[in-house]
């Protein structure tokens, strides 16, 4: 992909980070008291309402992309040569695909899964 | 750095987050595993390092929102010949503005935090 495009996604998912956290940081400590925001109970209602489950996905989707990325605009930065391009290119690609797949398998999780006993 | 310190928050967070589900090994949500990293973060150690990401994050957001701006030459100043004393010329009001208004922005975001965590209000 064209580098300027790398840069418009950055630019994209910044603005949508912006907004998505602000809503999540929210959620935290003005809707809910942080105690109540942290309880099981409630984030167990959170992720099971379908709107919220979404939106924690694409929270994580946006600010994963966003910080890989920037790490890789970074490490572009220090050096340029093909094969360091192609190896930070790939590294992100990878480490991108790895902590999505991660925090993708929370949210699964706690959509789907069965709630064990306290 | 602020971004690296954020991504490295961001990573932590993912896996703290996991537990609610049992971490790494489990299968569902789980209280006993959402106590046991409770137990380990919830304290005021832990909310310091929260105060501090709350820091860095707004700070981060509007210099970005800044960034943004300045790459579509919105709050860059007209080129002009390069004078003594050499100030940069791109660093026009505006940009002044939201450098400032970040850290005012990310003083107050931090003392929000602490209020929050450590005096209960929300």
């Amino acid at each position: 992909m064209k580098e300027s495009r790398l840069m418009l996604i950055q630019y994209a998912t910044a603005v949508a980070a912006v907004v998505l956290v602000a809503v999540h940081l929210i959620m935290q400590g003005v809707i809910y008291p942080y105690a109540t925001a942290i309880s099981f109970d409630n984030i167990l209602s959170i992720y099971r309402n379908g709107f919220y489950a979404i939106f924690l996905e694409a929270l994580l989707v946006v600010v994963l992309v966003h910080g890989f990325n920037g790490v890789r605009i970074i490490l572009q930065e220090i050096r340029q040569s093909k094969p360091w391009t192609q190896l930070v290119d790939a590294g992100t690609v990878v480490a991108i695909i790895i902590t999505v797949a991660y925090g993708t398998r929370t949210v699964i999780l706690a959509v789907f899964g069965v709630v064990s006993p306290a | 750095m602020t971004g690296l310190a954020t991504l490295a928050y961001v990573l932590g967070h993912l896996g703290d987050t996991s537990f609610f589900v049992g971490g790494p090994t489990g299968t569902g949500p789980s209280h006993s595993a959402w106590s046991f990293i409770g137990g380990i973060f919830e304290n005021s150690f832990g909310h310091l390092i929260l105060i501090l990401v709350v820091l860095v994050l707004f700070f981060h957001g509007v210099n970005g929102i800044r960034l943004v701006l300045a790459e579509f030459g919105l709050i860059l100043r007209k080129p002009s010949a390069i004078e003594y004393p050499y100030k940069p010329r791109s660093l026009g009001l505006g940009q002044k503005a939201m450098i400032y208004a970040g850290i005012a922005i990310a003083l107050a975001a931090a003392v929000w935090a602490f209020l929050v965590l450590f005096e209960g209000m929300g």
